[in-house]
């Protein structure tokens, strides 16, 4: 396990939540509100895995997971959190095929749908 | 000038000239009914000579047809009896492959006991006053075939004529309002008004367009759309007034009809943005009442997933109170004051979730205190919806949407600007064409900026768009301020 686990939403609540649920396990956890907050902070720490938000104000979440797979490649695994895709949706199965991905939790999810998400230490 | 010699022989000449120059035809006749002279016109008429005509019987020279139907006879000897002359007798007559020509002739005794048959051709007036009736006759039936009111009246606002469109409408007959004042049949506000029109119409030329109830014979009222002409003789002179009405009623339902299937079609591109927006506050209750079955857990944390409970759920419930207040149909209620901003940030809340979607970021600089306008805000909204969505369907990978106010002395400008691909200047005078659309089949109706020109239309404001393609695009709502 290598570094903290970064949380992407642009609603407050949301990170709350997730935050919650991460710390419960003993996971550290940095939750950021926007897409440049997240480019920043992919650019500069290692995560250990993130979760992110497929809609952010600024920008598209796959936007950021592209930004920093080309800034550092394979370093970053993420799940895509959204109440805007379906888990079938073409644009999640194109993420996955090109690798961008590893997970997709759809809005609203139990707490064990979460931590599933997470790789197995 | 006059040269003549003016002998009794100089005379017969001159009268014979005279008699030659009439266009009508003129015969003497005898007590035996020969015929004693005729005038040059009969001859040419009758495409006789005059040595076939002169001291012939008049059964010779006159076509037994005429005799028969005319009796001709008859009304000469009459007349050496009475003394009387017969005037204006009608005479038809159809030669043999000549077209039928109508005479008017008149019998006139004479002292020297003969008497004179005067025959005038009235063919060519006959044929046209059966024309001019024709004529009438057409237009009466136009007037009469219309689906709009057409009345007439004089100068003084009394009902000459009500054709049965307005018989229809009214239920009230021609014969009921021929001769009464057309403001009696008036919505009562607006008697004063059309009693104004009228003597505007006295000495002016232009019409005159309003909108008003008719009062129909059960006391109901009808909207109807009107239009007063002043009607002008030849000198220019009113000599009365031409009403032309409309009913209303079938096209605001059309409309309202038009305007419910916009909405929906609107509603469909909204769904994106409100499911995403109604999942986040589902996420957040959904798991703090996870959390809630959790054993000890601190009184904090507890009330803290009870508020965010509460929280979510009213967050949801205010996206489903908006997207109802927009869905529903909104009543073709009356105009009240309405605050613009209010309107404005209203529709906005429901568009935000889409524009977070497309990345596109809403600049808005409202005026501070209250913008009034007389409007209906149901209307007034779906202007602005269509608009917003408008705007964003324009950005599809991101942009600004601003919204800016204006205020000049009497009218509120809204300009709402986008930084989308714009609109091509072929496109740019038909856009608020019904059914002019650049976008795929089954992505837009076409019907929307149509609706909202007839909705800001109907506020009395105007709609205007300024766009060159790539450079994005303006479009500015007026409305007269309250």
């Amino acid at each position: 396990m290598n570094g903290p686990i970064l949380v992407v939403d642009d609603e407050p609540d949301m990170c709350w939540v997730m935050e919650c649920i991460l710390r419960s396990q003993g996971y550290e956890v940095v939750t950021v509100l926007s897409g440049e907050e997240a480019c920043y902070q992919l650019a500069n720490r290692d995560f250990f895995f993130v979760f992110m938000d497929a809609k952010l104000p600024d920008m598209d979440g796959l936007d950021v997971v592209r930004h920093a797979h080309a800034t550092r490649p394979g370093t970053v695994r993420v799940v895509l959190v959204s109440g805007y895709h379906y888990h079938d949706d073409p644009v999640i199965r194109q993420a996955f095929d090109q690798g961008l991905i590893c997970g997709f939790l759809a809005k609203p999810f139990t707490h064990s749908d979460l931590l599933k998400a997470l790789p197995i230490n | 000038m006059l040269d003549y010699d003016l002998s009794p022989n100089r005379f017969e000449l001159l009268y014979g000239m005279l008699l030659d120059a009439i266009p009508s035809s003129v015969l003497l006749v005898d007590e035996k009914l020969h015929i004693v002279s005729v005038n040059r016109n009969f001859l040419v008429k009758s495409q006789r000579g005059e040595a076939r005509t002169v001291g012939r019987p008049l059964a010779e020279v006159f076509p037994t047809i005429i005799l028969e139907n005319t009796d001709i006879e008859r009304r000469i000897r009459e007349v050496f009896r009475t003394g009387t002359s017969v005037k204006g007798q009608r005479m038809t007559y159809r030669a043999p492959g000549v077209p039928i020509r109508i005479y008017y002739y008149s019998i006139l005794p004479i002292p020297t006991n003969q008497v004179m048959l005067l025959m005038e051709d009235v063919t060519e007036q006959v044929r046209l006053s059966e024309e001019v009736r024709r004529v009438e006759r057409h237009l009466a039936s136009v007037v009469e075939s219309a689906s709009d009111i057409v009345l007439s009246t004089d100068t003084e606002g009394r009902i000459l004529t009500w054709n049965s469109a307005a018989e229809k409408l009214s239920g009230l007959s021609a014969q009921e309002v021929r001769g009464q004042y057309f403001f009696q049949f008036c919505d009562s506000n607006q008697q004063q008004t059309v009693r104004k029109v009228f003597m505007l119409m006295k000495s002016g030329n232009e019409s005159h367009t309003t909108e008003f109830p008719l009062v129909t014979s059960n006391g109901d009222g009808i909207l109807v759309s009107w239009v007063f002409s002043p009607m002008k003789d030849d000198y220019g002179q009113t000599v009365g007034a031409v009403v032309v009405g409309r009913d209303l009623a079938e096209r605001r339902k059309l409309e309202n009809q038009l305007r419910q299937s916009q909405k929906l079609a609107a509603l469909g591109v909204m769904a994106g943005g409100i499911a995403h927006e109604i999942r986040n506050p589902l996420a957040v209750c959904y798991s703090a009442a996870e959390f809630l079955l959790m054993d000890n857990i601190s009184v904090e944390f507890r009330n803290e997933c009870s508020r965010k409970i509460q929280a979510g759920i009213q967050k949801a419930s205010a996206i489903i109170e908006n997207l109802l207040r927009f869905a529903r149909p909104s009543p073709d209620t009356e105009m009240v004051q309405v605050d613009l901003n209010t309107v404005i940030t209203e529709t906005l809340d429901l568009i935000t979730n889409q524009a977070r979607v497309q990345q596109i970021r809403i600049q808005l600089e409202l005026e501070m205190r209250p913008v009034l306008v007389l409007g209906v805000s149901g209307l007034l909204q779906q202007v602005f919806m269509n608009i917003f969505l408008n705007a964003i369907n324009a950005m599809p990978d991101g942009g600004v949407l601003t919204i800016v106010e204006e205020i000049s002395e009497a009218e509120v400008a809204v300009r709402i600007s986008d930084t989308g691909m714009g609109i091509e200047e072929s496109d740019l005078d038909k856009i608020f064409d019904p059914f002019h659309t650049t976008s795929p089949i089954g992505k837009g109706t076409g019907l929307g900026l149509s609706i909202c020109y007839s909705i800001v239309q109907q506020h009395l404001g105007s709609i205007h768009v300024q766009s060159s393609p790539g450079k994005g695009a303006t479009l500015t709502v007026r409305l007269p301020l309250l």
